[in-house]
Formats: C-alpha cells, sequence, structure tokens
C-alpha cells in the first residue's frame, strides 16, 4: 500500500516548511510511495527543485500551491478568510501548470513588493473559480483542498455547527463543479483545538453530506519529528514574537505532528478519523481511494506540463528578423569581421574563417542561434541608450560573441577556447552576462521590458538563507532574549555557516568569551544561550525571503507567463518565483544584466574629464597622452575630448607603472589588500599579466599554493619545469603552472584525442565524487596508450584533480581583466576625475574616507563644503585661491550628509547661488536640523567671510541653535524682474564672536559623523602624541625597514578580509589607515588567539608585529597581537628608565568618541 | 484537577492502547475506551539543549486520557468510582508517568509527592 501526501510545504515556504525537496522525496520514495506533492505557500518557489528530486527518486511530482484567499464578505483588500491547497491536474499538455502559475501571479498582483505591505498575497474566490477550469473546454483544470486552514475550518471551534456549514456550502455554490475536494487532517491535537481528531472527523461528515470527495493528509511541514521545534522557531521569525508570547497567544502549532508519516501510519490515522466518526472499513477505503485518485490526477510530466529543459527564446519577429535565425546571424558575423578585422588576409583570415565555421556549426546543431541575436540586441539596445556596457564571463570565448559586439575581448588573440562556453555536448543554454553602469541598471531593465514586452520578460528572482548573523537574531528573538545582547553576539559573527556554530565556538578566538558563558552552564540565562546555539544551526541555510536578483532578467516568448509565476519586485517590474537553479531545467533564457559601480564610476570621470577639458587637445594635455606622429593625440580621443575607453589600447606603460606601485585603490579587482599584495610581487607588464593576475587571485590557486612556485617561475629563481614537452605550448604563458580552465581542456585533449568538447565535460567532472573516478581510469588509459611513461600520467593527473574543479576561465579573466585596466588607465591619467567619479559611485571595498587619504597622498585638494558650490554630485573643480590655486581638486557633494532629504538637496541645487542665510532659508525651506547641520559643516564659511562677520563657526552653530523656529514665510519668493539689494548677509555680519573656535578635533568629529568622512584632517592625527609615546612607525616609513622587524603600527580601520587560504586555516587580514598610508595585517591563528575579541569589534586598533616585504613596493605587517586604542589604560606603554611606568594621563576625545551612528567610516564589513 | 508527575506501571495492548495500570500500591483497570492526543509542551523553558536530531518528543508528549476503576473492592467501600487520568509515555525510555487526576473526588493518599 502507498500513500500520497497531497498538502507538503518545503523550506522554500519561507518561515514555514522545515525540510528541502530532496528530504521529502526520499523519505516519500523509501516508504513506497509513487508520487508526492510540492505546495508552499505563497508561491512555486519550491517545484523545480521538487520536480529534480522527484525525478531522482522516482516518484511522481504533484504541484500545487497553498494560497491565501480573501474574505468575500470582508474587505477585500486586506482580510483573509482562510487558506486552500489548490493543486494542478496533470497529464493536459500544461493547462493545470497554466492555471497555477496565472492564479499565483493574480495572488500577487496587487501587493507592492515591497517588505511589511498592507496588502496580503491572496486570491478572491472569485479568481480562484475562474482559473480551476479550462478556458476553453471548460473542464477541471485545478483542484481545490478545503482543509483545516480554510475559512471552513477555522470555524470549527466551538460549538458552532452551522457556520462552517454556510461557509462550505458557499465554497460550493461559487466554484465550477469537481474543482472542489475536502482535506480532512488530523494532528492529534487535544480534542476540540485546531488539527484534532473531532476537526478532522466534522471536516469528513461535511463532505459527506455534500457528496464532495474527501482526501487524507497530514499538512505537513517537516520531514520527520525532529522538524517540529524548527518549525515552533519559524513561527516566532515570521510573526515577529517570542515562543513565550506565541505559547500564550496561542498562537504556535499544537503540537510537533506536522511530518511526513508513512503510509501506514497515514492509514492508522484514518482508521482513527473513521472509528471516531462512527464509520466503517467502506469508508475508510473510500477516504484512501479518493485520495489516490486526485493524486493520480494531480500526477504531472514535467515534459509536457511543464516544459522541464525544453528551451525557450523570444519570436524571431520580436527580435527584429524575418527569416532564418542562423543565416542572419551568419551575416552579421560576416559584417563584424569587416569592422573587427579590416583587411585580414592570408593564414590568420583562415584561421578566422574556421574558428567562425566551427562555432557556427555548433550553435546550429543546437539552435541557439535565436538566443545569439537576442543577446545581440539587448546588448546593441543598451549601448543606444549610451550606457556602457561590457561582456563578461565565458561568453568571452566567442568569435561570434566578438563580431556581434556583446563582448570585447578578441578570442583568438588570447587564445580562449569556445567549448569553454559551448559545446554539442552541453545541450543547456550558456550564460552571457553584460556588465552595466550600476546607476542606469534599472533604466535598463525598463528598456528591456519596453523593447521585448512584457508578457516575454520578467526579473529572475534569488533565494536569501539564513547565515550565521540572522540565525542567532532569530533564534534570540524566538526565546525572548534581548535585543541589544543577541546584537553583541551577532556582531561577533563572522563569516562561517550557522550550521557549524557550536564547532566554532570552541575553535574562533573572537567567540572565546561567548563560549565561555554558554560553558558556565549555571541556570537562568545560561541555558539560554545553549539553546540558542542549536536553534541557531537549525535556521542554517533556510530560505528567508525571495528578493530580486542583482542582475538576471529572464526572457522568453509570448507563453512566459503561463510558465512561471511572477510577483512584484521591490522595483515594481515583476519578478518570476524562479532562481537561478531553475533557469536551466525550466529552458528559460536568463541574460545577467549586472550593475557594476565601477563602470559608472569611470563613465562620471569620463563626462568630467569632458566637462573640465572641452576638446581634444586639452584632454591629450591634461591626461598627458601621447601627441602620436602628426601631433594631435590618439584616437581615440574625439575632437569634443571625450575618450572612448573600449578603444583604448592595452599596452600604456605609464598605466603598468601605476599598477606596479601597488597604488592601486580604486582600481577594479586590484585594490584588496590580498591583490596589493600579489600585484607588487607579479610586477605586471602587459595586458595578459592582469589576465594572470585575476585569475591567481581566487581560493582555489591561492589555497593550493600555485602562486608560489608562478611568481618563481616568471622571476626565474626556479627553472620552468613541464611534466611533459607536449605540454610546454599549454602551459607556457603561465611558466608550466596550471591556471586556467582553458589549460585543463587542452591538457586533455593533448594526452588523450578527446576533443575540446568532451575535455570540457571532463573538466566538469573533476570533484565531482561520482564522475571523477571514470574520468581518472579514462584518462590513464589513454594517455598510456599514447606513449607517457606512468611517471607523467601520474603527475599530469595530480595537477588536473587539484586545480582542475577551482581553476578560473580564462575568457573570465580577460573580461574582467578590461575594467582592471581601464580605471588603473583613468587613475593614471586623469585623477582628479578619477576620484570624483570613485566618491560619486563608491565602486570600492573600502569606506570613502580611504579615498579622501588617497586624495591627500595623490595631492589633490579637497574643496570643503560650500552652500554655493558644492552640487549633488562630486565634481573637478579648478582652485581658484590659496596655497593650491591652479590645481584641480574635488568639491564635496551636497548628497550623503546625514539628515539632508532628496527633496532639500534638489531644492538647494535649485536655488543656487544664495546671498545670504536668510535668501537660503527662504528658497529652498530647508528644515532647522539640516541648515544646522550645514553650518557644523562649514558650508557657510564663505557667505560667512563675505559678509566680514568677525564670529567663527561655533557662534554660527550656536545662533541657529537659539533661533526661535519662525512660521514658514511661504511664497515670498524673489518676485521677477526684481532683483533683492546686494545689501549682504545681516545676520552673519552681526553675529558676535562670543565662543571659542571649534577645534580641528571636533570638526572633524562633526565631518565623521554626518558625512563618515574626515576632510578637514585625518582622523588619526589628533592621536599623533599618544602614538608617539608608544613608539608607532607610521605606514610610509615601513617600506624603508628590514624584512622581519618588529613595530608597532596603529590606524582606523578601512578593511576585513578572511580569505580562504592554504591549509585551510583562517587567516583575517586587518589594513588599517594612519593618515600616511595603509597598514595590511595578517593575522595568523596565533595572533588571532592573542587578539580575540578585537579582530572584528574594534574601530581604532594598535598592532604589534613584524614587516614581512611581499615584493619590490610592498610590505605588510605580520601581527602577533593586537590593542584597542581607544581603551588607554590597556596600552603597551613604554617602561621608562625609572622603571615606573608613566600612569596614562587622560587622553582628550578623538574625533571617533561620542560617534556610534555611521559604521562607514571603517572597515568593519556587513 | 490536580496536577502530579508520578511513575505508574502500565499495560498495553499491541496496539500500544493501555489496558490496565498499578499505581500507588493498586491496581487498576479501564473501563472505558481511551483517548489519546499530542500536547504541546514548553520546550524552550524546560529543556537545555535542542539540537537537530533530537528525534521526537522534545515539542509535544503522548498523552492517554483513560478511565479506570480499582480492580479489589473493600468492604467499606461503596462500589468501584471510577477515576479519569491523563498519562504521559516518555518517547525515550517508554516508561509512563501520571500527569493528572481529573475527577472531584482525589484517592485518600497525599498530593504533594509530586
Amino acid at each position: 500500500m502507498s500513500f500520497t501526501h497531497l498538502h507538503v510545504s518545503t523550506a522554500f515556504s519561507a518561515h514555514y516548511g522545515v525540510s528541502w525537496p530532496e528530504e521529502l522525496a526520499a523519505a516519500a520514495a523509501a516508504d513506497g510511495a509513487t508520487a508526492l506533492a510540492c505546495t508552499d505557500r505563497d508561491g512555486l518557489y519550491g517545484t523545480v527543485k521538487h520536480l529534480k528530486a522527484c525525478m531522482a527518486a522516482g516518484l511522481d511530482p504533484v504541484v500545487g500551491v497553498d494560497l491565501a484567499v480573501f474574505d468575500d464578505d470582508g474587505d477585500h483588500r486586506t482580510q483573509v478568510g482562510g487558506r486552500v491547497v489548490v493543486l494542478a491536474h496533470g497529464h493536459n499538455n500544461g493547462a493545470g501548470y497554466r492555471a497555477l502559475c496565472r492564479l499565483i501571479s493574480d495572488a500577487h498582483a496587487r501587493t507592492t513588493g515591497k517588505a511589511g505591505g498592507a496588502v496580503p498575497v491572496a486570491v478572491t474566490r472569485a479568481e480562484l473559480a475562474s482559473r480551476t477550469v479550462h478556458p476553453e473546454t471548460l473542464k477541471p483544470v485545478l483542484t481545490v483542498l478545503i482543509g483545516p486552514d480554510s475559512d471552513v475550518g477555522r470555524a470549527m471551534g466551538g460549538r458552532r455547527y452551522l457556520r462552517p456549514r454556510t461557509l462550505f456550502k458557499s465554497w460550493l455554490d461559487a466554484m465550477p463543479a469537481g474543482t472542489v475536494a475536502a482535506e480532512v487532517v488530523s494532528q492529534l491535537s487535544p480534542p476540540g483545538e485546531p488539527l484534532s481528531t473531532a476537526h478532522a472527523v466534522r471536516m469528513l461528515k461535511l463532505a459527506a453530506e455534500h457528496g464532495v470527495p474527501a482526501v487524507l493528509s497530514n499538512a505537513v511541514r517537516y520531514v520527520a519529528e525532529d522538524g517540529a521545534a524548527t518549525a515552533d522557531v519559524l513561527d516566532s521569525a515570521r510573526t515577529l514574537k517570542s515562543l513565550p508570547e506565541l505559547s500564550a497567544a496561542p498562537l504556535l502549532q499544537p503540537n510537533g505532528q506536522a511530518w511526513l508519516k508513512s503510509a501506514a501510519q497515514m492509514l492508522q490515522l484514518g482508521k482513527e478519523i473513521m472509528h471516531a466518526a462512527g464509520y466503517g472499513a467502506a469508508d475508510l477505503k473510500n477516504l484512501m481511494a479518493q485520495t489516490g485518485a486526485l493524486a493520480d490526477r494531480c500526477r504531472m510530466d514535467p515534459v509536457t506540463d511543464m516544459g522541464w529543459k525544453q528551451p525557450v527564446v523570444p519570436e524571431a519577429s520580436v527580435i527584429g528578423i524575418a527569416g532564418d535565425a542562423l543565416a542572419e546571424l551568419t551575416q552579421r558575423c560576416e559584417a563584424g569581421i569587416s569592422r573587427r578585422f579590416p583587411g585580414i588576409t592570408g593564414k590568420p583570415a583562415e584561421e578566422l574563417r574556421s574558428r567562425l565555421d566551427h562555432e557556427l556549426r555548433i550553435i546550429d546543431s543546437l539552435g541557439f542561434a535565436a538566443y545569439f541575436l537576442t543577446v545581440a540586441e539587448v546588448s546593441r539596445m543598451i549601448q543606444a541608450m549610451g550606457v556602457r556596457a561590457a561582456a563578461r564571463g565565458s561568453g568571452a570565448s566567442s568569435l561570434v560573441n566578438y563580431l556581434i559586439d556583446v563582448s570585447q575581448v578578441n578570442p583568438l588573440q588570447h587564445d580562449l577556447i569556445f567549448e569553454r562556453f559551448l559545446s554539442r555536448d552541453r545541450a543547456t543554454l550558456p550564460d552571457i552576462d553584460i556588465d552595466v553602469e550600476s546607476a542606469e541598471r534599472h533604466n535598463v531593465y525598463r528598456k528591456i521590458f519596453e523593447r521585448f514586452g512584457s508578457e516575454r520578460v520578467t526579473l529572475m528572482s534569488m533565494q536569501n538563507g539564513y547565515r550565521a548573523r540572522g540565525a542567532v537574531r532569530d533564534a534570540g528573538l524566538a526565546l525572548g532574549m534581548e535585543e541589544g545582547e543577541i546584537g553583541d553576539i551577532a556582531k561577533q559573527l563572522w563569516r562561517f555557516s550557522a550550521r557549524n556554530f557550536r564547532e566554532a565556538l570552541e575553535e574562533k578566538p573572537e567567540l572565546k568569551e561567548f563560549a565561555g558563558r554558554v560553558g558556565q552552564r549555571d541556570f537562568s540565562g545560561n541555558q539560554q544561550l545553549d539553546l540558542l546555539v542549536d536553534l541557531t544551526e537549525r535556521l542554517d541555510r533556510l530560505p528567508r525571503h525571495i528578493s530580486m536578483h542583482p542582475c538576471g532578467v529572464i526572457l522568453g516568448d509570448a507563453t512566459l507567463l503561463d510558465r512561471t509565476p511572477v510577483q512584484p519586485s521591490g522595483l515594481g517590474l515583476p519578478m518570476s518565483q524562479f532562481d537561478k537553479h531553475d533557469m536551466d531545467p525550466m529552458g528559460m533564457l536568463k541574460l545577467d544584466v549586472l550593475g557594476v559601480r565601477m563602470q559608472s564610476a569611470m563613465a562620471f570621470a569620463v563626462r568630467e574629464v569632458i566637462r573640465l577639458h572641452p576638446s581634444k587637445a586639452e584632454v591629450v594635455a591634461a591626461g598627458a597622452h601621447p601627441v602620436g606622429p602628426d601631433g594631435t593625440g590618439p584616437d581615440y580621443i574625439a575632437e569634443d575630448g571625450s575618450i572612448d575607453l573600449n578603444a583604448v589600447p592595452l599596452d600604456d606603460e605609464p598605466t603598468y607603472e601605476l599598477i606596479r606601485s601597488t597604488h592601486t585603490l580604486g582600481c577594479f579587482q586590484i585594490e584588496s589588500p590580498g591583490q596589493r599584495e600579489l600585484i607588487g610581487k607579479l610586477a605586471p607588464r602587459e595586458f595578459n599579466d592582469l589576465i594572470i593576475d585575476i585569475s591567481l587571485f581566487r581560493p582555489g590557486p591561492m589555497k593550493s599554493d600555485m602562486v608560489r612556485p608562478f611568481l618563481e617561475h616568471r622571476h626565474g629563481f626556479a627553472p620552468e619545469l613541464y611534466p611533459h614537452p607536449d605540454l610546454k605550448p599549454v602551459l607556457k604563458e603561465t611558466h608550466g603552472v596550471t591556471v586556467f580552465h582553458e589549460q585543463i581542456l587542452k591538457t586533455f585533449d593533448v594526452m588523450t584525442s578527446c576533443g575540446l568538447a568532451r575535455a570540457d565535460e571532463f573538466r566538469r567532472a573533476l570533484g565531482n565524487d561520482a564522475l571523477e573516478g571514470r574520468v581518472e581510469e579514462f584518462f590513464r588509459k589513454e594517455a598510456r596508450t599514447r606513449g607517457y611513461s606512468p611517471e607523467v600520467v601520474d603527475k599530469v593527473w595530480g595537477t588536473l584533480k587539484a586545480f582542475g574543479s577551482f581553476g578560473f576561465c580564462k575568457a573570465h579573466g580577460a573580461a574582467f581583466a578590461v575594467p582592471t585596466y581601464q580605471s588603473a588607465w583613468l587613475k593614471t591619467h586623469h585623477p582628479e576625475a578619477f576620484l570624483a567619479g570613485l566618491w560619486e559611485h563608491d565602486p570600492g571595498m573600502y569606506p570613502k574616507r580611504l579615498l579622501v587619504a588617497e586624495a591627500r597622498r595623490l595631492g589633490i585638494p579637497i574643496l570643503p563644503l560650500d552652500i554655493n558650490r558644492s552640487q549633488a554630485e562630486y565634481r573637478v573643480e579648478r582652485v581658484a585661491a590659496g596655497p593650491d590655486r591652479g590645481k584641480l581638486g574635488i568639491r564635496l557633494s551636497l548628497n550623503g550628509i546625514y539628515g539632508l532629504s532628496g527633496a532639500e538637496l534638489k531644492r538647494i541645487v535649485a536655488g543656487q547661488p544664495y546671498d545670504s542665510l536668510a535668501d537660503l532659508r527662504a528658497r529652498s525651506r530647508l528644515s532647522k536640523p539640516s541648515i544646522q547641520r550645514l553650518a557644523q559643516l562649514g558650508a557657510f564659511d564663505s557667505l560667512h567671510r563675505a559678509s566680514g562677520g568677525a564670529a567663527n563657526r561655533a557662534d554660527l552653530v550656536h545662533h541657529l541653535q537659539t533661533l526661535q523656529s519662525r512660521p514658514h514665510r511661504k511664497g515670498i519668493d524673489v518676485i521677477d524682474g526684481q532683483l533683492s539689494l546686494p545689501l549682504g548677509d545681516v545676520e552673519l555680519k552681526n553675529l558676535k564672536a562670543v565662543l571659542p573656535a571649534p577645534t580641528l578635533v571636533d570638526t572633524v568629529r562633526a565631518e565623521l559623523d554626518l558625512m563618515a568622512v574626515d576632510v578637514s584632517d585625518h582622523l588619526m592625527a589628533s592621536h599623533r602624541p599618544l602614538l608617539d609615546r608608544l613608539g608607532v612607525t607610521t605606514a610610509d616609513k615601513l617600506l624603508a625597514l628590514r624584512n622581519g622587524t618588529e613595530v608597532l603600527v596603529a590606524g582606523v580601520r578601512v578593511a576585513t578580509q578572511t580569505p580562504p587560504m592554504r591549509g585551510g586555516r583562517r587567516v583575517v587580514f586587518i589594513s588599517i589607515d594612519d593618515g600616511t598610508g595603509c597598514v595590511d595585517s595578517v593575522f595568523f591563528h596565533e595572533a588571532q588567539e592573542q587578539a580575540g575579541p578585537l579582530l572584528f569589534g574594534t574601530r581604532l586598533l594598535l598592532i604589534r608585529g613584524t614587516t614581512r616585504r611581499t615584493g619590490p613596493r610592498g610590505i605588510s605587517i605580520s601581527a602577533s597581537m593586537a590593542w584597542d586604542l581607544s581603551r588607554t589604560e590597556t596600552l603597551p606603554f613604554p617602561v621608562p628608565a625609572s622603571g615606573i611606568p608613566d600612569s596614562p594621563e587622560l587622553q582628550p576625545p578623538g574625533p571617533l568618541d561620542g560617534i556610534s551612528r555611521n559604521l562607514a567610516i571603517t572597515g568593519l564589513g556587513g | 484537577m490536580g496536577m502530579f508527575s508520578e511513575s505508574v506501571d502500565v499495560v498495553c495492548a499491541p496496539s500500544g492502547q493501555p489496558l490496565n495500570l498499578d499505581w500507588a500500591g493498586r491496581h487498576y483497570t479501564i473501563c472505558a475506551e481511551p483517548v489519546r492526543w499530542y500536547e504541546r509542551r514548553q520546550w524552550w523553558a524546560e529543556e537545555r539543549r535542542a539540537p537537530l536530531g533530537s528525534g521526537p518528543g522534545l515539542v509535544d508528549h503522548e498523552i492517554w486520557r483513560v478511565q479506570v476503576q480499582v480492580q479489589e473492592h473493600r468492604a467499606d467501600s461503596p462500589g468501584p468510582e471510577s477515576l479519569t487520568l491523563d498519562l504521559t509515555r516518555h518517547v525515550g525510555s517508554g516508561r509512563w508517568r501520571l500527569l493528572r487526576i481529573h475527577d472531584a473526588l482525589l484517592p485518600s493518599r497525599k498530593s504533594e509527592s509530586a
């Protein structure tokens, strides 16, 4: 006997279901089931995973949803009557699945897509009724289960016999015949409570009375009893109430019986219900038979019902072609040859031709020509918008992509292999990723919707699962712990999986103190901490909510919305309920349109260059660009001064000089401490070096110690070694070390003649326990028969096995290296515009304030906030007076000041210039606090100076504070045509000079507090006397020290990273900035033990360590100990000759004291 | 209703349903069909640990409500009274405990042993 569970929530019912589809399917199959349903709440979030799991377990999938229904008598916008389960009928060419998708989209159509919206996800009964039958044949395609959580079931409590009956009848009246069944559930809760046998009996009798089929279910939330506690915690997270509160309400599940019971247990349950109802064996048989019959009706055929693995692309007419897609693609490639390779002849032309034919043949055999045309169309559309776009990913391996302008990398030049991107053996739609300016991303999305039609486009979603911090917060909430206490614990959790919380407690130094408290186990509070650890582990990875994927856009034909339910995203555009893992199974074409801040920053910089230097000659002079033989400058600068970044040759020597100097702060991909160290060692000389650098700085190569041998060979410290002369051409560019996927493919091909397509399949199998063995067998056998010695085969296999699973695709590296080079080029030639772009779009990993330090280092003046000169964005400005006169400086932006609203900002800029405070007040209508803050930041200093007043900034702030708030004087704008008298600012002029001027520390504190940057002075400057007493070495002096010198360094944290390292032991990189530069320090295991909670919790650090030379221009600190610089009493002051330690006198408060608002000041991470 | 938690020896049918029991030195038989349900526990207050894989019995416990009559009559008693008891079976050990006595007339023994 088998039983089909028809009501099952998976973990993808966020904050409700506990178990993964794979667990549920495996358990059902083990019990002998032949089918299993997935009915997640509010959507098909787990459906595709369920399909996959069922197919793997040999089950027929049943697909449905658990949906809220509006109360017909209540407010239709907000009041929900109850929840029902809706199941799609199968084997009807997708009619059931289509109706289900549309129904779910209906349920979401009125919601806002924003958290905390007032409108619930729900359908009206009329919508439900209209979807349950086929629109043409009018035959039922959905079945609605009226169960314990429906309005009928909810009315079962107490002694109201009439109410549930009335409600049930109104369902039957409203729904088409044959679309309703009663869902009988007993979770054996106490008699008379919801989900009790007594309620099940009443539902059963109601069904019998009206001749409606009844089915048995267990309303499953977890695969086994153990999940019940997790479900309790999820209920708490969903309702934002603690377990004690929920229990008192009572709102918790009545008990822990909502698990996937076996067929025998379900039969036993059925017996108990029948017994309690006074029914007999025939009735039991009938209930079980009806359950089975509905299950049979709902068995889905993944292929014919849901389009499993059948790629769907937009109709040819939509991408603007009339004829055959392949012919069109071929023709566009031909046009591309004359554009990209003008005048190519001879052998290169032959190679080009044969490569193109090869690619087109594969594209043709897969039927993907329309896909390429679609991508080309999107790419063309973005460029036509004037937005910077660059292809990334393995798409750069394709010559076709280069020829149709999707990619900017010539695959022939960099030896990129098409098979890494697409081959006959890989029938999945390939990924082509397009990077666009982040600031334009949403506009690009809207344009795609417009271009292809909203019925063919939707955004992709992503599942956000619990990670350690969120899990500990919600576990703490469930236990009713104090928010502050939980916050303190959460802060210390640093990038590990919640599943290993208890393990982490033992290992991680920063958790030592917390572990001690857990370990004490006296009663009262600590019992809770122990539970907290267990509950945190229970939540690990469970989906919390879906959100718009940062880049995925799904393109389909006019049937797209029959194949995926959609719901509003935060952006307003519809978003699919499927995530990236669901794309390929559902045959969905996904395009990654990724917003890259660096692209925006570069676009901004280029615009600033033109604005300042509006002609080619000026740009050439300002950027020190080569004037060329005719003296007019390079072709990539247009007559109006605009720079075509993509056309800049990749061999600019000053750019490589800058990169080698490791002053790469702000440059794409190469600004992290680890990368700067690697860049220093590698000393790139050409573009290929950048590709190698980016490919090496990956978890795999770092972990497996590929970097050291590579560098030794590169610099000639050790001879290059090749396992066999045949492999020399493959490995030469990386000096015998395997770095790229492309090299792995070629190695397979050289030694086994397997062809590149199969080689890529082999590469994918590496690291897969099930498949790797077979690959090894094949490789060894084939290589042996081709005469390679056992030693060579052993050695090469070792390399393939080690690097195969995580090496880097060279095409990715090449695509990444382009913006890396372009950003470094801009920093070299137009540093002011580039820095302004960085400030405006903040693309980097560091807090913005570090860029101020970088500007200082480069000698670029930072111009203070000024009510008349500052704009809504950072601007480059020629300094008019003072010591920096004539230089280009960067004017601070009014954007990003704490508390200043977007509307105020707009009004300020619209009203500029102002001749007085009164003028500003009248026309910008700023709030009082905003005016005060602007005063504190010195935005009125120039007005003030102009007025000739004698008072200082402190007097002005004080004046503004004491000013009575006067009623707004609306509508006294200066009347057109009437000039206001140039009186100067009487208010400012008459200010009395009373207070002492703010100290530099005060000013810097205000800047940090309100803008998160220290402009007037470096925030460490006021700590200088203390640091001198401690004997601290500054960053600029480090390079002159010998390797291995013990030093003390101090500064404000700017970055914290824990990259994966060799040997699997965690290494913590902390970078601090002391005003003279950055110090990168590394904490190995021992030092982490010493530093403990300081590792992740402190802003100002004093670090002791020894210098490590990392390259000709690079030095870092290997830390042994760290202190919190703000806790003066703990610091290691040198003992003076007298032998009596200095008593640390009270430190004057530093600029960071008293600021808790803005974490963006330091690099503490998220 | 009194609240107890004390050990009882219960004899069950093969289906798991209680048949008779020994409690406080006396033997009782079950005189009406028992009712069974699962009742929630305040596990977050009662337990120190709730690790993954704890298995059943953390969130709820199985309750049997039985009506019993003492088996041997005493000469002075007016006849066998029936009592309604709530019993719980511990998941791990299978041992039974008496949770509640429902009827107004409590037996003469002291209840502070709880």
